[in-house]
């Protein structure tokens, strides 16, 4: 017994590598491929392979929740039919006639501007989409909507919903796209108080699905309950969508800064169908003068 | 009673990534047990041969491109998670079902506080202490199936 030979002893239990080898070399792959991902983004390619291959699985589990959605859609009672029917046609009827005020006011503004020998700012083109998911990640405010790259989808586009701007697109995946919400905390929005026409960048806060306005002197002039709409600077939202309502407003002795907080105006916990904004931006001079940028720069680079 | 095959191992684990991919929103969000990781264990205690750390690795890789955060978070977590359940799987195969229950709260938590700096990193803010509610779901999630072991459902441990 004393001369038993410890190897056998051992391969008794051997099933392949020790515990200790597996998780070092597979703990080595996995930080691996996150600082791959995180510092190279080289993994956007096997990402959207693998989503194309996950989107079946991803169909089969929204199966019985879109089937209980459809049968309580056919079983909705008569007189609420009649209620919401009666209901959405005057607001239709509402909506026309502010339709054909707009009608009148695009085309005086369009003479105006031919006028004044100025381009089209932007033109608009929408496309409706459907929230299937709203994060499966509690840290970040994103949400996956069923529109992707096989209908067009590109990253950058803005999203919006009935009530105001919900976010922006951030990945692409060929049949589904990920929209980071204007509360998460690496979106920022270009936004302008309603009120007083003061122009500023809002950003996320991450949490409690709020938003806040930074780098505001104390001595601004915003206060609870002004609106804020997008000023369309930036070229990615359409200008005057509506964004966040201030809800809070705090002026600390001890801070250059104000600290506003603001609660988003668009419901991505309310709504289902989302648009995505395709904005194509007219930047004649704008254009004209980035181009040759980078060769200037190389230039003065190279002299000294 | 049968002995626990690699088809049962692998169904089960697309069965509970289903589960992950359903469509959870606001409080269930929260709530939500970690269903692929519960399934892990599940198999590690019973089915070493089968399960591995090789296979949490795998699963925690996909659970992150479905979940599209930061690639490698989740197979991080799931990787160590997985050793210290393979590492101390013949000792807790003779636990009763209490003791086992407590060791799997404990790795479901120390899973959640590998991916908790991990997820800071990449962007998001601090959570509250409902956070770590999943773990306690998790272990509702591990003593239901517990149950199953007791009424004889389940594949036999073979070790």
């Amino acid at each position: 017994m004393a001369q038993l030979d410890t190897a056998q002893q051992t391969a008794f239990f051997v099933r392949g590598p020790s515990p200790a080898t597996r998780l070092v070399v597979f703990g080595l792959f996995a930080v691996v491929l996150m600082v791959l991902d995180a510092r190279f983004h080289y993994l956007t390619e096997i990402r959207q392979g693998f989503s194309a291959m996950l989107h079946p699985l991803e169909v089969a589990a929204r199966a019985p929740l879109a089937a209980s959605r459809h049968v309580r859609d056919y079983l909705v009672l008569q007189a609420d039919l009649v209620e919401e029917n009666r209901r959405l046609r005057t607001r239709h009827l509402e909506q026309q006639a502010e339709l054909q005020r707009l009608r009148l006011l695009q085309q005086e503004n369009e003479q105006l501007r031919r006028l004044l020998g100025a381009a089209q700012a932007s033109a608009h083109t929408t496309k409706l989409g459907e929230i299937v998911l709203t994060g499966r990640d509690v840290f970040s405010r994103r949400a996956v909507i069923n529109l992707g790259a096989r209908h067009g989808v590109e990253a950058g586009q803005a999203v919006i919903d009935a009530d105001g701007v919900v976010g922006q697109i951030t990945r692409v995946y060929p049949f589904s796209s990920e929209v980071t919400q204007v509360t998460d905390k690496e979106l920022a929005v270009p936004v302008q108080v309603e009120r007083t026409g003061l122009r500023a960048v809002a950003f996320g806060l991450g949490r409690d699905n709020l938003i806040s306005l930074p780098y505001l002197p104390t001595s601004v002039d915003i206060r609870r309950g002004d609106l804020l709409h997008t000023s369309g600077i930036d070229g990615v939202y359409p200008a005057g969508l509506a964004v966040a309502r201030v809800v809070g407003m705090e002026r600390s002795p001890d801070s250059p800064f104000a600290r506003i907080t603001c609660a988003p105006v668009a419901g991505i916990d309310r709504q289902r169908q989302v648009l995505v904004v395709r904005t194509q931006v007219a930047a004649p001079s704008g254009a004209d003068i980035e181009k040759p940028r980078p060769v200037e720069v190389q230039r003065a680079r190279r002299q000294p | 009673m049968h002995a626990a095959s690699l088809k049962h191992v692998y169904l089960s684990l697309l069965a509970a990534m289903v589960c992950y991919l359903l469509p959870w929103s606001g409080v269930g969000l929260l709530l939500r047990p970690d269903f692929v990781l519960v399934a892990l264990l599940f198999w590690m205690l019973r089915a070493p041969h089968l399960c591995n750390i090789g296979t949490a690795w795998a699963l925690g890789l996909a659970v992150d491109f479905a979940g599209g955060g930061l690639a490698g978070q989740t197979a991080l977590a799931y990787t160590v998670t997985a050793f210290l359940a393979v590492q101390y799987q013949r000792r807790l195969v003779l636990f009763s079902e209490w003791q086992q229950a407590g060791y799997v709260l404990l790795l479901l938590l120390l899973s959640q506080l590998i991916m908790l700096p991990l997820k800071l990193l990449s962007g998001g803010g601090l959570p509250d202490w409902l956070f770590f509610a999943s773990s306690l779901s998790g272990l509702a999630l591990w003593q239901l199936l517990a149950v199953t072991r007791v009424l004889g459902l389940a594949p036999r441990s073979s070790v």
